[in-house]
């Protein structure tokens, strides 16, 4: 019992680094959707900054300690944010997945590398990192023991325990009880609805990734004294790690914190009492990872984001389609022609053998065109294919088989392991899919390939080379022509694979699954397909691999090996084969150019990895960038020119003044209540000083469709303009313009005459414009106390409770699980107390009972009165017909027709509804 | 639900068969193409350069062995060369403990460099050895792999460090922990990480243990490689539990990693285990710099394939000196600068014997029935050692931040 309980003690001491690291993932993750690989380089590079200043400056631990981690840790994830994350967010979900393994590669290679540069280029003398060297804790040198309650615990333990304890209180208050904290919450809660309130999102992703790189560098500075320098070893604390924050499903920061810990007690108890399967080599070790693999089918299965399953992203648009099939082709045509003379002319021996070797990895990275490039599947598993295949060879040789039967049992054996890795990936997608092919690669290493009659021991198997009878492998010109041919197949196969049905069922189901699912494309046999395709490409390769080095062992090719091929490959460009042979290529001579000035092989790395982080800027690769930008300069100006033409292009006005006629329609209920004084004419008139609202012409819409083709519209102070229009009219999108989130791409905006056409939304929230969105304007994760005190302050806020004792009521109670009536008045609560200078309220009344309606709009004309513009939109009438002093209606993206209230014809209305209904048609 | 035709998908797999029959449609290799078998030699000189692993991102550094070399190849200079021609040493490659790396670079040295032989090679990585038996191109190390075992151009200074399996490895640790013990009626724990090839390792050595004598109270493959863990205190229980609640005599770590030897044996004297440990790789005066770790290694005996430099042997003597004239009278020695030392030397002694015309193939004929030895590391012999260990070894023990040589290096025959 006593034995128990101090393993569950001293795995809880394990577990708060796991937890610390974690809680950092799940954090950083949840603010800004980037799920970052590099979160263990970032502990690593923290620990390395804390080795130098005790070891090599000689500070003392506590002071070394303090800037390592309050400042490297927080000046590197301000950095990172500004050179990559903040990119990342907006990009595709495949590139914040290679960029951030990217970035795992080159921040430990760039922090060894440099310090190598440092000693051998200017002779400083840093310590560099040496196995066993000083890499100490926090506390004492040597460590002290103490025994608590049975249990002996030494001071780098207890130091690491405490820490972390304080590290969880610290993030707890920070984000429960700071004002930081509650905009980093209501950013993950709601992005869109927190930048309306004045939160200024980017700046909340860059507090959250120096605060989630501040939690990795106490880990990393807490785990350094048992781990080493050594960033393999935080590779497998950022695994651990991850497996934590997958059962906190990625969004819980106390959930992933209690399961880092329960983690460290399991391994302790795994090692303690896990008898189980002696005789599997490498079961014990990779419990995290199938823990991690549990841990990612069961908690994020695609349910409702059935959107999620691929990574996400559109294919690029083919930027050289303008160009002849010759023009196209000739460039890779006389390379291929060059390349070939100069092999069999004067290329010496060992070049071309340096040509052979790139170009054997061009054809593993052929693998990677065909799962991520075509299939948008971002798979770390291509190195435990190609280990697998050349494996498979040397067992079937040694049983006798004849090499090309062996051959093609070891691609078959690739192939059937794609299956495999592909049955997570019909469930999982993005993110989830790359941790789980890492998963399933490690076991590969840690378990299979451990299997002595697998790997013939440890001593591997040789391989003869192969004949093509007047020559054989062993020359490396056989080498460079026998693998320009496969690659040529490879092409061949990819391009037809494109151009094929499959082919477009594969992008169909990568571009939109659902809809791909509705119209009965299976995703399935397409996702199985590319795998098997590109894992037996990849198992080819390892083959070839082990028939050119005349030998295959278990650790040629480690997973990790994987991570840096992905970002070579991608770099490159891995949506064509020729970005694959760029790849291998750049990836063997890189290392001969660098060799003539250095020794150290960091480097190399950190190039590899800073071009998967140059991703970040260019998703297509280096290869697509020259046709890309002269493709970006013709679509911005075809942009241009359409948003002109649209803006210019007539749209049938509508008349909706009332004539001698119709004078007598009654007019709406309760409208006597609200008595238009003095209704104010719009329209294209001079910017009145007394408008708080004006757009001008504006033209905005999403991606390439156009919504809003020139609208113009004023508010002015103290008075409510109804904007009305049918379904599609661009209502909702000119809220969206006029409160900042969706850009113009023509046309104004201003607010009391001044231009703020520019303002990002956050910034017109402090100018006065306060937009209640479509839906409910309340952040469901946070509560009602929390939404409110987001805008306003304490007195604010009792002011709201004094009017509203309802929501006084429910002030604890998540805003999410309020009724719809009591989210709206939540919503426009903060405006009622301090009442804006602008209020948009996008359909106030959608879906709310009669008299909730009512109160909501007892409020508006209560604003009114304050001075407030109010513009409230509507696509049923009813209501705010009774109440506005103006009506503005909308088709087609334009403002037809506006006028005072009392001139508007109720008839005529209702009939330029069904007109624009027609028109839709 | 509309069915797509499945035209081209049969052309795909038309296609991966046309993939597989290229590559597959070739028989077996014929014989690896001829190379200048007197390639890097010249009427005054010899092309020699090494192969070590530098950097690693574990840490882990041969480095050092490149300094012993060249200490040695100094001094055969100085001395008017090999059968006049002198040793013209281009250093050392690094392979960053990185088999991809390491064939490269081996590549480099052979095709680019031409190199006549590849002296030293310490690298646990290095799976160039069947490029260089194809192109019978020498190499002398430290050989620590079975993979490299056998091969007619691969020399271990120390013969063959892990046979393969089946072959009997010479029991010298459990005789030498004999000696500084007193007696053969002790019982051994091994602790390895849970690999295959540390699994080999553990084996091997256990059967050692057996031949000396030694009671095996238990043999633990079970801690994870690639990171140490954070908490030892399961892994120090089973050494306890397995005897008995007591402790055995002896712990005996075949783990490779620094971390992990001494997050182990600090975790064990916390337990108060206060019995002998022992492994084949603290004698690292980096270790020592190191308060923490001294802490965790003072008492631990370790065994090495070379001469401590604490040794009073001439030939340990003179090896200081020359790695003090090469490196500079303030250097610290180190077990590498010794295996890079001893490479070379045995490097030396081969193509001595092989006399005025060197070719690879004269080279090769003239290691058979080589033998050599030397108070430095022992005594080597060819064919024979290469497929078994020297069997020589020295036990050093760490004593108050230093070592002390506790049983000198002393030869012994594998148990028939």
């Amino acid at each position: 019992m006593t034995e128990f309980i101090s393993y569950v003690l001293s795995g809880l001491v394990t577990g708060a680094v796991f937890a610390l690291m974690a809680s950092g993932l799940t954090l950083t993750y949840a603010t800004t959707g980037v799920f970052n690989f590099a979160h263990g380089a970032v502990g690593f590079t923290s620990a390395l900054v804390f080795f130098e200043l005790t070891a090599g400056a000689g500070w003392p631990t506590w002071l070394a300690g303090l800037v390592a981690v309050a400042a490297a840790g927080p000046v590197l994830g301000g950095l990172l944010h500004k050179v990559m994350f903040r990119r990342l967010a907006a990009a595709g979900e495949t590139a914040q997945i290679v960029a951030t393994i990217g970035l795992n590669i080159a921040l430990p290679a760039l922090g060894l590398g440099l310090i190598d540069l440092f000693n051998e280029g200017f002779g400083l003398r840093l310590p560099s990192v040496t196995e066993g060297g000083a890499a100490r804790g926090l506390g004492p040198q040597p460590v002290e023991t103490w025994e608590v309650a049975g249990v002996v615990l030494d001071s780098d333990q207890l130091i690491a325990f405490a820490v972390a304890l304080l590290m969880a209180a610290l993030l707890w208050a920070l984000m429960s009880r700071t004002p930081l904290g509650l905009r980093m919450r209501a950013a993950v809660d709601r992005r869109a609805l927190a930048e309306l309130r004045g939160v200024d999102v980017d700046r909340a992703s860059a507090q959250a990734w120096m605060l989630g790189s501040t939690l990795a560098a106490v880990a990393g500075v807490l785990a350094v004294p048992t781990l080493g320098l050594d960033s393999a070893a935080f590779l497998v604390l950022l695994f651990t790690s991850a497996t934590a924050a997958v059962f906190g499903r990625l969004v819980s920061i106390p959930v992933t914190f209690a399961a880092g810990l329960a983690l460290g007690v399991l391994q302790n108890l795994v090692a303690g009492y896990g008898d189980f399967a002696e005789n599997v080599t490498g079961i014990r070790t990779a419990v995290p990872v199938l823990l991690l693999f549990v841990g990612l089918i069961v908690f994020n299965r695609s349910r409702d984001r059935v959107a999620g399953s691929i990574a996400e992203d559109p294919p690029p648009p083919d930027y050289l389609a303008g160009l002849p099939r010759w023009r196209r082709i000739l460039p890779w045509g006389v390379s291929l022609a060059a390349l070939l003379a100069w092999t069999f002319t004067i290329g010496d021996s060992y070049w071309v053998g340096v040509v052979s070797q790139g170009l054997l990895l061009a054809l593993v990275f052929c693998s990677f065109v065909v799962v991520t490039g075509i299939g948008g599947m971002v798979n770390l598993a291509q190195a435990a294919f190609a280990t697998m295949a050349a494996l498979t060879v040397g067992l079937a040789l040694d049983r006798g088989l004849p090499l090309g039967l062996a051959i093609v049992l070891g691609v078959l054996a690739a192939a059937a392991a794609g299956v495999v890795v592909a049955l997570p990936a019909l469930r999982l997608g993005g993110k989830v899919l790359t941790l789980a092919t890492l998963a399933l690669a490690l076991l590969a290493d840690q378990v299979l390939f451990q299997i002595p009659a697998f790997g013939n021991d440890t001593l591997g198997w040789r391989l003869p080379a192969l004949s093509l009878g007047f020559t054989d492998t062993d020359d490396p010109r056989t080498r460079v022509v026998l693998l320009l041919a496969l690659i040529g197949v490879v092409g061949l196969l990819v391009r037809n694979l494109e151009h094929s049905a499959s082919g477009r069922a594969i992008l169909a189901v990568r571009s939109a699954p659902s809809a791909a699912q509705v119209i009965g494309i299976s995703a399935t046999r397409t996702k199985i397909t590319l795998f098997v395709l590109s894992s037996a490409v990849a198992g080819l390769g390892g083959v070839l691999y082990g028939v050119f080095n005349r030998m295959i062992t278990i650790t040629d090719m480690p997973a990790a090996v994987g991570f840096v091929w992905l970002a070579v490959v991608v770099v490159q460009g891995v949506r064509r084969v020729a970005g694959a042979v760029l790849g291998g290529m750049f990836m063997v001579f890189v290392p001969e150019l660098l060799h003539t000035f250095t020794d150290s092989q960091h480097l190399a790395m950190a190039l590899f990895g800073l071009g998967g982080v140059g991703l970040a800027m260019h998703p297509d690769g280096i290869l697509s960038q020259a046709a890309e930008r002269r493709y970006q300069r013709r679509r911005r100006r075809e942009r241009a020119e359409r948003a002109k033409a649209l803006a210019e292009e007539d749209v049938e006005t509508v008349d909706l003044a009332r004539t001698p006629e119709t004078s007598e329609a009654p007019e709406a209920p309760g409208a006597s209540v609200l008595a238009v004084e003095e209704p104010s004419p719009i329209a294209a008139e001079a910017p009145s000083a007394a408008d708080a609202l004006r757009l001008e012409g504006a033209v905005a819409g999403y991606g390439d469709t156009t919504v809003l083709r020139g609208v113009d519209l004023a508010v002015p102070a103290g008075r409510v303009v109804a904007l009305l229009g049918a379904n599609g009219a661009g209502k909702s999108t000119t809220c969206l313009a006029a409160a900042g989130l969706v850009p113009l791409t023509a046309g104004r905006v201003r607010i009391d005459g001044a231009d703020v056409t520019g303002l990002p939304a956050h910034r017109r929230a402090g100018a006065g414009v306060f937009l209640a969105p479509e839906g409910r304007g309340v952040f469901p994760g946070l509560t009602v106390e929390e939404n409110l005190a987001l805008l306003l302050r304490e007195d604010a806020r009792a002011e709201v409770y004094d009017r509203l004792p309802v929501l006084a009521e429910r002030r604890a109670i998540d805003a999410g699980a309020l009724s719809g009536g009591e989210q709206q008045i939540l919503a426009l609560a903060p405006a009622l107390v301090r009442p804006p200078r602008i209020l948009i309220a996008d359909e106030p009344s959608l879906g709310l009972a009669p008299l909730v309606v009512e109160e909501i709009f007892q409020i508006f004309d209560e604003l009114r009165r304050s001075g407030v513009a109010l513009l409230v939109v509507e696509e049923k009438a009813g209501e705010v017909l009774a109440m506005a002093d103006t009506v503005a209606f909308m088709r087609l993206g334009r403002v037809v027709w506006s006028g005072a209230r009392s001139e508007v014809d109720d008839d005529l209305l209702t009939n330029a509804y069904l007109g624009a209904l027609e028109a839709a048609r | 639900m509309p069915s797509f035709p499945s035209g081209r998908t049969s052309k795909i797999t038309i296609g991966l068969g046309v993939l597989s029959l290229l590559t597959a449609c070739a028989s077996n290799g014929g014989p690896p193409s001829g190379n200048g078998g007197s390639q890097g030699v010249t009427d005054t000189s010899i092309k020699v350069a090494g192969l070590l692993t530098k950097t690693s991102s574990i840490g882990y550094s041969t480095a050092e062995a490149e300094l012993g070399a060249k200490a040695r190849f100094e001094r055969a200079n100085a001395g008017g060369g090999v059968n006049g021609r002198k040793i013209e040493f281009l250093g050392a490659e690094n392979d960053s403990m990185d088999p991809a790396t390491g064939l490269a670079a081996t590549r480099r040295l052979v095709e680019k460099d031409g190199v006549f032989a590849i002296v030293p090679v310490s690298a646990p990585s290095f799976s160039g050895m069947e490029y260089l038996e194809q192109r019978k191109t020498p190499w002398f190390g430290w050989i620590t792999n079975p993979a490299q075992c056998g091969l007619s151009t691969a020399f271990g200074y120390n013969g063959c460090l892990t046979p393969k399996p089946g072959v009997k490895l010479a029991p010298w640790w459990g005789e030498q922990i004999t000696a500084e013990l007193g007696g053969k009626d002790k019982s051994v724990w091994l602790q390895g990480t849970d690999t295959t090839s540390s699994k080999a390792g553990t084996e091997a050595i256990r059967q050692t243990f057996s031949d000396t004598g030694f009671k095996i109270t238990g043999v633990a493959n079970t801690v994870p490689a690639g990171a140490p863990p954070q908490d030892w205190l399961p892994y120090v229980n089973k050494v306890k539990a397995a005897s008995g609640g007591g402790w055995p005599d002896i712990v005996a770590s075949i783990m490779s990693g620094v971390k992990h030897n001494n997050g182990f044996y600090a975790a064990l004297k916390k337990a108060g285990f206060k019995g002998m440990i022992t492994d084949a790789t603290s004698y690292d005066p980096k270790v020592l710099a190191d308060p923490q770790s001294v802490a965790a290694l003072e008492g631990v005996y370790v065994g090495l394939q070379v001469a401590a430099f604490e040794s009073r042997s001439p030939e340990v003597e003179l090896m200081k000196q020359d790695l003090r004239r090469t490196g500079g009278q303030d250097i610290v020695f180190s077990q590498q600068m010794a295996i890079g030392y001893w490479s070379a030397d045995v490097f030396l002694k081969v193509l001595e014997k092989t006399g005025e015309d060197v070719t690879r193939e004269s080279f090769l004929k003239a290691s058979d029935g080589f033998s050599y030895e030397n108070a430095g590391f022992g005594r080597i012999a060819y064919p024979r050692n290469k497929t078994l260990s020297s069997g020589c070894g020295t036990l050093v023990q760490i004593v108050g931040g230093g070592f002390r040589v506790a049983q000198e290096l002393k030869c012994v025959d594998p148990v028939e």
